[in-house]
């Protein structure tokens, strides 16, 4: 299952850092399961790019998966 | 809910008793499921279900005297379903299901005194289950009086061919010249049935004494008999069946060293618990054969198809929930007890048992008041105490709650100018976020009425219940208590079906009464001018028969009509917010709120202001009382939902409109407050089916602003800004252009992000 979530559009870049995001690791938590799933990532300051297809779509599903457990 | 608790809840559902005719059947032929193939055509299945519960099915159903057909629903409807003829027409249209299946053979022996139907019955029974039967009949052949049969009724050729297939399942036909008791000692056996439906020697007779009722079984051990009495009995050949049946259930547990009687069910002779609803079926004649050889095929379908499959589902029938689920109470309450028991794995039913409306229609239409909204509020409560309820089923709701009970909306005062309250409007928290002028001037209008009516913004915590969080409720209700007391203890009017019963309920010092019984008490200015309309009675108010009386006595002083609505009063249906169905399942509310609008080409009234938008949104013409009350003010019955986004804000003008009147400044805005957005009608319909408020996005872009944070696109210049707002994440994409952030797309979600690295 690959963990890499990036969007077709990556030409965004961090304000005020003022460089490109990059794909990079990030850790997700929810109900006490932790994901290291790759995102993109401000390579200076590291924020993470959670874009709305990932929201609405896979991060979703799992909250749904999680929150069932 | 834990075992004895499931089968608490499965004892009143009644559902899964049996129809009339199965209870009246002394095999149990489930003749409902019968009589359904066989109008559906399908002769084949219908085969297969005499075959599963009769003895020799070539046989009975060509002989069955149909005794069921006394206890039939149908029997005062247009006449019993003939099943009698039904049964012969399938059984001559169709063949046997090949080969009966015999268990493994057992050493114990079995002797059977007689050929008669109820000795022939205890030989395929015992058969079935591996007991090597000898069947003992008087020369030249077995059968008894079936022999002396017409053709018409038995052929000779059929009654061969079934105790042929006997012999396939090792029983023995042994001819003798008298069933005596000679027999016995020449014979011997762990078990003798003697089975007076035959000729039997006076001899044997004698000796053998009354038998059991129940089991059959006489005195001596291993000794068992029946068919005895039954030559002029009207139901001479099945009751017959009946007696080797029991006997042989009785014959087998005597062989294992089992209870004759323990755990063992007695024939219903057509009692049963389940209800049919017969009010809406209309009466249909028995079809009756051309001809003294019974139905032919498509008569026979016709006649079956008079079945009306004899159902409870009185609750099912009317919610959609229940309809929508698949099953009926008895089931759900497995579903429920089985998600709290699981160990490992998903919960199935979590959504289940949050999309409950917990509206109380389903208990009032049950013959045996099962409530779906108590077992699901206890699984809720049940959820929440150990920890496992799903913190999104009803986050939404749980913070319009906070909101709406905190400073920015809250609010107790006596009347301007008063220092006491005779009286205190709680107009409740949606009609103050719905209706926020209306409230206003309802207000003034008990002010009319009494000067000295104090006013009470707050929410009455019905969603802290609703969810299943006992101790947040107790704690809201407690804060409420404190507020009443500090205003001394007037009697509370409030404007919300549900938070009049939460008080009465939960707070009945407050000795809360309807604002509808006020008014319904005092002249009414308005004059109607509306069409007869369709009164939707709040959920909330099913057990409030004075608020829904007055309420018509109100409409009845304005002289407004109303159309009829079928699902009214006691039996009243939810809007689909209730016990918040439209946060745990929305898709779900949408469809309960089309349902009941379908039910009445009127335009619909109601008096919850709840109801009002839950049952607009699916474009339905739909007015508050209000509207009719203060037609200077009212909103057209077109008009959409208020959104959240303008609930929240217009909970916040109201409680400064209120301040305003005591001279007082309304609540300090906050900063984030003067965020100017713009959200085109596609935006805000995402934003609505997301439950993102304005207010949220208003928060993320000021946070932005203050701490420089986002990311730019590298084209356009878009921006996204996201902020962590209590337990969500929320994201915004906007365009600023003279501090005015367009807003282009917003999502949300629950993971938090830990932080990221390259």
């Amino acid at each position: 299952m690959s963990l890499v979530f990036l969007p077709e559009d990556m030409n965004w870049s961090c304000e005020p850092c003022g460089v490109p995001l990059e794909p990079g690791k990030v850790e997700l938590a929810y109900l006490g399961q932790v994901f290291h799933v790759e995102l993109p990532v401000c390579p200076k300051c590291g924020a993470a790019f959670v874009y709305e297809e990932l929201a609405q779509g896979r991060i979703f599903e799992v909250e749904q998966l999680l929150e069932d457990k | 809910m834990d075992q004895k608790e499931l089968r608490d809840w499965e004892a009143k559902c009644i559902q899964e008793e049996p129809p009339a005719c199965r209870a009246g059947c002394p095999l149990s032929v489930d003749a409902r499921a019968f009589a359904l193939a066989m109008a559906k055509g399908d002769m084949d299945a219908a085969r297969t279900i005499l075959e599963k519960s009769m003895p020799l099915a070539a046989i009975t159903a060509r002989l069955c005297e149909a005794p069921c057909e006394q206890f039939c629903i149908r029997k005062d409807l247009g006449g019993a379903i003939n099943l009698g003829l039904l049964e012969r027409l399938c059984i001559r249209e169709t063949q046997p299901k090949g080969k009966i299946l015999r268990l493994p053979a057992r050493p114990k022996k079995v002797a059977v005194l007689g050929s008669g139907p109820s000795s022939l019955a205890v030989a395929f029974d015992l058969a079935k289950k591996g007991y090597p039967v000898s069947v003992y009949h008087l020369e030249p052949a077995p059968g008894a009086w079936l022999r002396a049969l017409p053709d018409a009724v038995l052929p000779a050729e059929i009654l061969d061919e079934e105790l042929r297939r006997l012999t396939a399942l090792h029983v023995t036909f042994t001819a003798v010249p008298a069933l005596d008791a000679a027999l016995i000692a020449a014979h011997p056996a762990d078990a003798v049935y003697v089975g007076q439906d035959d000729t039997i020697a006076p001899d044997l007779l004698a000796g053998l004494g009354s038998p059991d009722t129940l089991t059959f079984a006489l005195d001596r051990p291993g000794w068992f008999t029946g068919g005895m009495g039954l030559t002029d009995h009207p139901y001479r050949f099945i009751t017959a069946m009946s007696h080797g049946r029991e006997a042989a259930v009785s014959m087998d547990r005597f062989l294992q060293g089992a209870s004759l009687t323990s755990s063992r069910v007695a024939l219903r002779h057509g009692s049963t618990a389940l209800f049919t609803q017969t009010r809406d079926i209309a009466p249909l004649a028995r079809v009756t054969p051309a001809d003294a050889a019974g139905y032919t095929r498509p008569v026979a379908l016709e006649e079956a198809g008079r079945c009306i499959d004899c159902q409870c589902l009185e609750c099912v029938r009317h919610c959609v929930y229940l309809k929508e689920n698949g099953g009926y109470p008895k089931s759900y309450a497995r579903r429920v007890f089985n998600n709290s028991a699981i160990v490992q794995g998903a919960r199935q039913a979590n959504k289940f048992i949050n999309s409950c409306s917990l509206c109380g229609q389903c208990e009032t239409l049950c013959p045996n008041d099962f409530s779906m909204a108590d077992m699901c509020l206890d699984a809720r409560q049940q959820m929440v105490r150990e920890k496992r309820m799903p913190p999104s089923a009803h986050w939404f709701a749980l913070e319009e709650m906070r909101a709406a009970g905190s400073d920015q909306a809250a609010l107790a005062r006596h009347a301007s100018g008063m220092v006491a309250s005779a009286a205190l409007f709680f107009p409740g928290c949606q009609l103050s976020g719905i209706r926020p002028a209306q409230t206003l001037r309802l207000y003034d209008r008990l002010l009319e009425l009494d000067p000295q009516t104090g006013i009470w913004l707050d929410c009455c915590a019905a969603p802290a219940h609703w969810s299943g969080r006992a101790e947040e409720f107790a704690e809201l209700a407690k804060k409420l208590e404190t507020t009443w007391t500090d205003m001394g203890g007037p009697k509370v009017v409030t404007a919300c079906s549900t938070c009049l019963k939460m008080f009465r309920e939960h707070l009945p010092q407050l000795g809360a009464v309807s604002v509808w019984t006020v008014l319904a008490e005092e002249p009414v200015p308005a004059a109607a001018a509306h069409p007869a309309l369709a009164l939707s009675d709040p959920c909330t108010s099913r057990h409030d028969e004075r608020t829904r009386k007055d309420v018509r006595t109100l409409l009845e002083n304005m002289g407004q009509a109303l159309a009829a609505l079928p699902m009214s009063g006691e039996l009243t249906e939810c809007c689909g917010f209730g016990g918040l169905m439209d946060n745990a399942n929305p898709a779900l509310a949408r469809k309960v709120a089309a349902a009941r609008v379908a039910q009445s080409d009127a335009d619909f009234l109601t008096y919850c202001a709840m109801c009002r938008d839950q049952l607009a949104k699916t474009g339905k013409p739909v007015l508050h009382i209000l509207d009719l009350l203060f037609p200077e003010i009212a909103h057209p019955a077109s008009e959409p939902p208020a959104s959240i986004s303008l609930r929240r804000v217009n909970r916040r003008m109201l409680k400064t409109a209120v301040l305003e009147r005591y001279g007082q400044d309304g609540m300090p805005r906050q900063p984030w407050e003067d965020v100017r957005l713009q959200i085109s009608e596609s935006v805000a319909a995402v934003l609505e089916e997301r439950r993102i408020l304005e207010d949220d996005l208003r928060q993320v872009i000021f946070s932005c602003k203050e701490n420089g944070r986002c990311f730019v696109h590298g084209d356009d210049g878009r921006r996204i800004a996201s902020a962590e707002l209590g337990e969500v994440t929320f994201w915004v994409e906007y365009r600023e252009e003279r501090d005015v952030f367009t807003v282009l797309k917003a999502w949300s979600h629950r993971m938090r992000i830990a932080g990221g690295r390259i």
